[in-house]
């Protein structure tokens, strides 16, 4: 008989299964924080902006994920740029204008805009 | 941007170890191989691996290195740094549940003074999707005891962890899970209580809307400990989002077998409902929840019989609030022994705190119990904007009492909180600058609490009026001698009598500004007088001789009560003043002041 | 569990048995602490914190009539810090109360009023805004007074679990906080049964009657009416209790007299349509019992549950008995029968009535109640009422030669008699029924299945061989109780006797108040008050209501016999579905807003 510890490792094979199929290896992952406070304070237009930068194809090769609150009320919305091998990059108080800017100039081009860099 | 973040605990045991003076010959080192520009050095609190100490992590990648000594840290650098290629000779394992989150948030002095083990996934996985959890251990815990841990055996690694109830009580939680198991009845209950109702809090929202499966996890390995197969979800209705990411959650859990009948194919069932508050602070209280979830009006209940015995419907009931349950998965899987190193003697584990008010970082963040308050607000918070004094700092949500600066050095833990003075509470905590009074401070919580009263005993329906009823005469100019005196007399009258906890503490605002700012009681009874200016009928504006007699302010004064004639010195009628402070707004030479 | 504990209450040890709560435990031994929300009928609320006392090892004072005592316990009940804040939390209660003793109806009679006198209330140090609500008079038997009311919650206890009617509950929070109807709907309109125990359990004055006293004696000084009064069975057995007499003493005559003195012209007994009630339920069971109807039948002179039944039970309002109760038998009568017989004009009398009872005023107003389009019963006033009109007309009831009644509706069996008591219209009935069924004279008339004031009461006897199976239920609570059973079983009973007040009409909505060591509803007063009703029949020669000569007469003369065309017309009765209109609107308007 099955264990449920058994059972229980056979569904997280599943599962990280599932996360690398959408694609969680890509070169670049993106998280949005989607609590009540960061979606108060706008982060549902910023999820939009990445959402349709992946849609139309001006980036590729990157995973969007919502994320729950990280504390940082001041700065929010928050988002995160996780990219393989580098530390991790989070920007605060992040606009539909500053989204544009992200993508553009640090996930096309490498440019990290430290002026928005939670430190 | 550096390229990488080397992160020193800072934990007690490591500064035993003499972590600082490793730091130092790190810092030196830096210079000598010329990385300065190339690696950032933080510190964290205790990373929660002291018997490893000293401990440190090397950002990006996460390599943790620990007993850490001086010939190490060089070639650490020389390897790791500049060759890329880590140590495993020095590198440990480790993989306790709550220190993944260092992992993406470690590098930074806001997070890395923390150490999340409620919060442990909160912004790190996508609250929606249950494969998020699952990839990070999660359910994990209750798949182990369903595997091979009696219902004793989870209650007795409760009571090893040390925890105790993160909604303010602070009562034991082992001990609580036992006398429930111990109640002999077919029907049990098992509540969460997500009714956070102090204005301003939202850790139990956060934690819910940022990880809502270690919520279930928990509840499920209650039910199962204590032999109970219902849970009941009690959340404020103007919780939306957390309402919706619950429901999904059940239902992917149920979905993944993880919830409803032979939870994992064992013969263990549970199921959870959610229902809905409609939003009554008092229903935060465990016998007002329970009634409010037998559909009566959300009012206390005299204890004993406590709702271990008879709660719900009157069968046992074993409740406990969002941040308790989410540190149970963490408990089982690192087990009590971990669990009870982090924190003070005796109050284990971490605290989530709503940091709030003057202080430039605010936010959500979660310390080790004994974290000092200084450590909190200079190190976390990152100090007072503007350069401006640290005044008071009032723990613990509307019912919590003012500490003034004096106490920064005051370790987090339940008894100094309330050695101090003041309490817990679920968590708030908010930081006042020397513009603050605290007067208008002590009515603003006590207006809060007497209405928010559910108005069945005495003390508190009556009392808290009276005493909002005097602190608005003293603020408003009409304070009397013996007025500070009957403030105590109702505040320990109603501390000591009232039915429930909210009316036990609504006075602690009131007598704690009483015991720490009593001069500035006084000197708005004696003296009409407010030092910070924030009560406005004891505010004169007065002109002073810098005034150049334009008569601007004459004009914007909309009752008239500046006189003067024009190039000369203007004067204000304090009997006609209504305290607006459009002159002073308008004045372009700074004339009038505040007096 | 042991049997006897031992406790230490001021410094002395005491042995007193197990399981109680400190304030039965203190009671026991002679220690009164002082009270004001418990009654012990009803669930222990703990709401005025009156009844605190000091637990050793306890932070906060605890109120004694929730807290279990347990082994070694050691209690204080009355130190100087006790005492000040019992004193403080009376003194809370009174600011928010109008404190208009001498022009207040419960003057002498006020559990406040005498608490706040024990706490030696001589100063008052909180006072500030003072409640301000208006009077809800809509209802036509009970005065709903926001204003006096201290929110103890007793009536709110009393409606929901004694009566099962729930009228009247707590809303809004805090300072605000009030008792009232639904949606803040008048009690007129509300599922309120008018049963007036409300008034009885309330401390103040926040229920009370609605008083006729000065109507009527404005009536009795008017000599161009011929002034006419009725009082009621159970009215005789307490009245005694409001001159200071004690409980149990049969004042029937002492009442005649009295009301002469007041002015009545003709004094009448409602015993002797008591009878009549009899003649007209009993043969109409006779006849469902033989297929004409629908069984159980259910009686139908109290009026309390009449307004229940049409609320309630619109399903059930066949199985009610259309006997008129005793009052509207007795009303149409003396503007029938007795005007003719003494060639009054009927327009002339004026008649009153005096009853235990509450609800009697408002099924004095019902517009079905008429005869001749004259309002049958003109005025009702309670006992409490009538005992007041004797004082202040300056009567010696205590020393008062006793009187006998009128004719020719003054005379009465022992049967009507026991009306006033649960149970005892049943058994009434059951000594006639079994005469006019067999033809043969009962002999063992005392039911005491029936007797007694167990909540729900059942007995059988056989007619003819058939097996008749009744059931008495006194207190709404337990008709609710009784009536799911019929639901369930239909046939399970075949008559039922239903009384809203416990005890039936001895423990009234109009009795007097108990007086200072009684508290209200003590079972003791309550059993003494039937026991003065069982000896007065017990000593009465005729024992039935079919042997009463004057009934008998009656028939002769101008009824025929019972359920004849003119019984009908004169004394019975319909019931109609009645929604309680104040919820109705509000759920209508809310629709109407979209809501």
């Amino acid at each position: 008989m099955t264990t449920p510890l058994e059972t229980l490792r056979k569904k997280r094979a599943e599962s990280v299964n599932r996360i690398l199929q959408k694609g969680y290896l890509a070169n670049t992952r993106v998280y949005v924080g989607m609590a009540t406070c960061e979606i108060a304070a706008g982060s549902k237009d910023v999820m939009e902006v990445f959402q349709n930068a992946i849609s139309t194809g001006k980036v590729k090769d990157v995973y969007l994920s919502q994320k729950g609150c990280a504390g940082r009320c001041n700065l929010e919305p928050t988002v995160e740029v996780v990219e393989a091998g580098k530390n991790p990059i989070k920007y605060g108080k992040v606009t539909k204008e500053r989204a544009w800017d992200i993508i553009t100039k640090h996930i096309i081009n490498g440019e990290v805009i430290e002026e928005w860099v939670i430190e | 941007m550096k390229e990488h973040v080397i992160t020193i605990c800072n934990g007690t045991a490591c500064i035993n170890k003499d972590v600082r003076g490793l730091q130092n010959i790190l810092e030196e080192q830096l210079v000598k191989l010329d990385l300065q520009d190339k690696v950032k050095i933080n510190v964290s609190g205790c990373l929660g691996m002291c018997d490893k100490g000293p401990v440190m992590i090397v950002y990006p990648g996460y390599t943790i290195y620990g007993g850490v000594t001086e010939k190490d840290i060089t070639e650490i650098l020389q390897e790791h740094i500049i060759n890329k290629r880590p140590i495993s000779r020095l590198a440990i394992q480790e993989d306790n549940l709550f220190n993944r989150f260092f992992r993406i948030f470690g590098d930074t002095k806001f997070f890395g003074r923390q150490m999340r083990i409620a919060l442990r996934n909160c912004g790190i996985i996508d609250p929606e999707n249950i494969d998020d959890y699952i990839a990070l251990r999660g359910y994990e815990a209750l798949a182990k005891i369903l595997t091979d841990m009696t219902a004793q055996d989870v209650i007795d690694e409760v009571k090893k962890s040390g925890l105790r109830g993160r909604g303010g009580g602070g009562f034991p939680t082992g001990t609580k899970w036992q006398f429930t198991a111990d109640q002999i009845n077919d029907q049990k209950y098992v509540i969460c209580n997500a009714d956070e109702g102090d204005p301003g809090a939202f850790m139990d929202r956060s934690a819910i809307e940022g990880d809502p499966h270690t919520i279930l996890e928990g509840m499920i390995i209650g039910g199962y400990a204590i032999g109970a197969n219902k849970g009941i979800i009690y959340i404020r209705a103007e919780y939306p989002l957390a309402i919706k990411r619950l429901e999904k959650a059940l239902a992917d859990a149920e979905a993944h077998c993880l919830l409803g009948k032979n939870i994992l194919g064992s013969n263990f069932d549970f199921d959870i409902e959610i229902r809905l508050g409609a939003g009554a602070f008092v229903c935060g209280e465990e016998t007002a929840l329970i009634r409010s979830i037998e559909g009566r009006r959300g009012m206390p209940k005299p204890r004993p019989p406590y709702p271990s015995v008879s709660g719900l419907f009157g069968f046992p009931t074993l409740i406990n609030n969002v941040e308790t349950w989410a540190n149970v998965p963490v408990v089982i899987l690192d087990g009590g022994s971990w669990f009870s190193t982090v924190g003070t003697e005796k109050s284990k584990g971490t605290k989530v705190f709503a940091l709030a008010g003057m202080v430039n970082n605010t936010g959500l963040i979660e310390v080790p119990m004994g974290t000092t308050l200084r450590e909190i607000i200079y190190d976390i918070g990152g100090g007072l904007p503007n350069g401006k004094q640290l005044k008071a700092i009032q723990t613990g949500g509307p019912s919590g009492g003012c500490l003034p600066a004096e106490y920064l050095d005051t370790p987090i833990d339940y008894e100094s909180l309330a050695k101090a003075g003041s309490i817990m509470g679920s968590g708030g905590m908010i930081v006042m600058n020397e513009d603050v009074c605290m007067v208008d401070v002590a009515r603003f919580f006590i207006e809060f609490t007497q209405s928010e009263s559910c108005g069945k005993c005495t003390p508190c329906r009556e009392g808290t009026k009276r005493m909002y009823e005097i602190l608005t005469r003293i603020i408003e100019g009409k304070g009397m001698p013996g007025d500070i005196e009957k403030l105590e007399r109702l505040g320990s009258m109603t501390q000591k009598a009232s039915l429930c906890g909210l009316g036990q503490s609504a006075p602690n605002p009131v007598l704690s500004t009483i015991k720490n700012f009593r001069e500035e009681y006084e000197e708005h009874i004696n003296e009409k007088k407010c030092r910070a200016g924030v009560c406005k009928a004891l505010l004169n504006y007065v002109i002073t001789e810098k005034c150049i007699g334009c008569g601007a302010c004459k004009r914007v004064c909309p009752v008239d009560a500046i006189d003067g004639n024009k190039k000369q010195m203007h004067h204000i009628d304090n009997d006609k003043c209504i305290r607006c402070g459009m002159c002073m707004n308008t004045c372009k030479f700074g004339a009038i002041i505040k007096s | 569990m042991q049997d006897t504990i031992t406790i230490t209450i001021n410094g002395k040890e005491y042995k007193v048995k197990a399981g109680q709560t400190i304030m039965q435990a203190a009671d026991s031994l002679g220690f009164h602490i002082p009270r004001l929300c418990y009654h012990p009928k009803l669930s222990i609320e703990g709401a005025c914190r009156v009844c605190i006392v000091e637990v050793e090892g306890m932070k906060n004072f605890v109120a004694s009539c929730a807290f279990p005592i347990n082994n070694g316990i050691k209690i204080k009940t009355n130190t100087a810090q006790l005492r000040r804040a019992r004193r403080d939390i009376v003194e809370l209660i009174l600011d928010n109360h109008p404190q208009d003793c001498h022009i207040c109806e419960r003057d002498g009679n006020c559990e406040l009023q005498h608490l706040a006198y024990t706490m030696g209330i001589r100063k008052k140090h909180f006072e500030g805004q003072k409640k301000n609500y208006d009077l809800d008079l809509s209802s036509a038997s009970v005065i709903r007074d926001p204003n006096k009311c201290i929110l103890c919650g007793r009536c709110v206890r009393m409606c929901t679990e004694i009566q099962g009617v729930s009228a009247i509950d707590y809303a809004n929070r805090g300072f605000d906080t009030v008792v009232m109807p639904a949606y803040n709907q008048p009690l007129g309109e509300s599922v309120c049964s008018h049963c007036g125990q409300c008034i009885n359990i309330c401390p103040t004055a926040a229920f009370v009657e609605k008083n006729y006293t000065q109507e009527l004696f404005e009536k009795l000084d008017d000599e161009s009416i011929i002034k006419v009064v009725q009082v009621a069975p159970a009215v005789r057995a307490a009245i005694g209790e409001a001159f200071g007499l004690e409980p149990g003493r049969n004042m029937e005559h002492e009442t005649a007299a009295a009301l002469r003195k007041l002015g009545f012209n003709y004094v009448f007994d409602t015993q002797f349509s008591a009878d009549l009630t009899i003649m007209e339920e009993a043969s109409e069971f006779l006849e469902r019992v033989q297929g004409k109807g629908k069984l159980p039948l259910i009686t139908s002179c109290c009026p309390g549950w009449i307004n229940c039944a049409e609320k309630f039970y619109p399903e059930m309002l066949e199985n009610i008995s259309t006997s008129k109760s005793p009052m509207s038998m007795m009303s149409p009568l003396l503007k029938t029968y007795f005007a003719q017989k003494q060639k009054i004009d009927p327009e002339k009398i004026f008649c009153v009535a005096v009853m235990p009872c509450t609800a009697k005023k408002c099924e004095s107003e019902r517009p079905e109640h008429t005869v001749n389009d004259m309002r049958a019963t003109d005025l009702v006033i309670t006992t409490r009422e009538l005992a007041w009109m004797i004082k202040s007309a300056g009567i010696d009831f205590v020393n008062i030669a006793g009187e006998a009644y009128d004719k020719p509706c003054g005379m009465s069996s022992g049967a009507a008699t026991i009306f006033g008591v649960t149970g005892g219209v049943m058994e009434a009935a059951v000594r006639t029924a079994y005469e006019l069924y067999t033809g043969e004279t009962m002999t063992e008339i005392e039911l005491e299945d029936i007797r007694g004031l167990q909540g729900i009461k059942e007995g059988q006897l056989t007619l003819e061989g058939q097996e008749i199976r009744i059931a008495v239920a006194h207190g709404l609570g337990n008709a609710h109780k009784l009536l799911k059973i019929v639901k369930q079983e239909p046939d399970k009973y075949h008559f039922i006797e239903i009384m809203a007040c416990p005890g039936g009409c001895i423990g009234g909505g109009g009795q007097p108040y108990p007086s200072e060591n009684l508290i209200p509803l003590d079972q003791n007063l309550l059993n003494t008050r039937a026991k003065a009703l069982y000896e007065s029949d017990r000593k009465n020669t005729i024992r039935r209501s079919h042997e009463n000569p004057e009934v008998q007469r009656l028939y002769r003369e101008f009824l025929k016999r019972p359920l004849s065309d003119k019984s009908h017309e004169l004394l019975h009765t319909h019931y109609k579905a009645k929604q309680p209109q104040g919820i109705v609107s509000h759920m209508l308007n809310n629709l109407q807003n979209g809501k």
